[in-house]
């Protein structure tokens, strides 16, 4: 996991992608990031290729590329490094990651349902119209992610952090948010019912979002706990 | 090398297990607790233990260094020489070593506790309770917390943006992520009420 090389193009400060020897299996040799690829249509033919042929996959770096219409159920991403990604109209279930990073990605109409990834980051990332219903989310980071319209509803999100997050028209209920941060996260129409809030951490300046002035100001109503 | 991340339920830390499959070696970084699962990581894939990195001195991260003492003769690395006494090498500022095969950076960022230190593996830091996602390490006073803030600024978020953050306790991270979502290093910008024009 994590065996990344830097962009061989000088200066460039960006991750290469994965490259794949006469066997089509990850190599460790380095290689050029998306921008600088000399052929960027064979390299993302190589990847997607690789993704449809294994279920477990390990250590890819795939950051920048754009998945469409492509089904993930019961893929396994170990290691994994999806940053800056483009998902549109991905369907899954029972898609599972550990230690991967899909920082400042955009998921447009995912359903990837009952998910399982744990010590994952989404840091940056945008989702519209996405569903993680039903999804084991442990210890994941959703730092300054921003979410339309889209449902964490039934999912564990225990030890996850929402910091600088920005909820619009999102929905977590019925999660476990035990230890999960929400500081200085901005929202709207966000339910929380049937969760245990009382279990996660809200600053004080989220808190009176429940009460004060503000919740009059942004229209934001909390739902009924019990 | 692959990096392997095990969860110390007791303190809620992080422990990893880095592997040289070239070299047949093992690194740990942040022994909170020893587990089966650490072991059987180590055993079955073959591995010797080469050396363990302590980012400081608190207990939820070195607490399994006794039992893994008891198991395995790692070179133990700490900036602070009462994590293992005489078997500590003991790191300050700034500099690299080798071990398992591995070029390890390692640097001293003091501010959550004066022995924090903080390691660079490939382009993954081992960022101990320093900094983590969206936060930084708790300190005693505001001196400390600004010499942090300065330290952090100047040693970590210096790196390439895509650095990869694993840090002491809570999920992984990048320096871009920090950069932009990091309550204290960031601390002007978002914030609801001023958003609203309430300050």
């Amino acid at each position: 996991m994590f065996a990344q090389n830097n962009c061989i193009e000088p200066g460039c400060p960006k991750s290469a992608l994965s490259t794949f020897n006469n066997d089509k299996e990850i190599t460790e040799m380095p290689g050029y990031c998306l921008e600088h690829s000399k052929n960027p249509e064979k390299t993302k033919q190589e990847i997607f290729d690789y993704i449809n042929s294994h279920e477990k996959i390990v250590g890819l770096n795939a950051g920048g590329i754009v998945f469409e219409n492509i089904d993930l159920t019961n893929k396994k991403f170990y290691g994994c490094n999806f940053m800056h990604c483009h998902f549109i109209n991905i369907h899954s279930t029972g898609l599972r990651s550990r230690m991967s990073m899909f920082d400042f990605a955009i998921f447009s109409d995912c359903n990837l349902l009952q998910s399982n990834m744990q010590f994952t980051s989404f840091a940056g990332s945008t989702f519209s119209h996405t569903l993680f219903t039903g999804s084991d989310m442990i210890q994941n980071n959703f730092s300054g992610i921003q979410s339309y319209q889209s449902s964490f509803d039934d999912s564990d999100l225990y030890n996850s952090r929402f910091v600088r997050a920005k909820l619009i028209d999102t929905s977590f209920r019925n999660c476990n948010v035990k230890k999960t941060v929400f500081h200085v996260i901005e929202q709207q129409n966000v339910l929380f019912k049937y969760s245990n809030t009382r279990e996660a951490i809200f600053d004080d300046d989220q808190s009176e979002l429940f009460i004060g002035e503000l919740s009059n100001k942004i229209g934001y109503v909390l739902e009924p706990q019990d | 090398m692959k990096i392997y991340f095990h969860l110390n339920i007791e303190g809620f830390s992080n422990c990893y297990v880095i592997v040289n499959e070239l070299t047949s070696e093992a690194i740990i970084v942040d022994p909170g607790i020893i587990t089966p699962q650490i072991i059987e990581n180590i055993e079955k894939g073959g591995f010797t233990l080469a050396g363990v990195l302590v980012t400081h001195n608190h207990g939820s991260h070195v607490h399994g260094l006794q039992t893994l003492r008891k198991i395995y003769t790692p070179q133990i690395f700490a900036a602070d020489w009462e994590v293992a006494g005489n078997e500590t090498y003991v790191l300050k500022d700034e500099g690299i070593i080798q071990i398992a095969g591995l070029t390890v950076g390692y640097m001293s960022v003091p501010g959550h506790t004066p022995d924090s230190m903080v390691y660079k593996i490939g382009n993954v830091l081992f960022t101990g309770d320093v900094i983590s996602a969206g936060k930084i390490g708790s300190s005693n006073n505001k001196f400390s917390e600004q010499a942090l803030i300065k330290n952090i600024n100047e040693k970590i978020l210096s790196q390439q943006e895509e650095t990869i953050l694993m840090p002491g306790h809570g999920p992984p991270t990048t320096v871009a992520a920090e950069k932009m979502f990091n309550l204290a290093i960031n601390p002007k910008e978002t914030g609801i009420r001023e958003k609203l024009g309430l300050i």
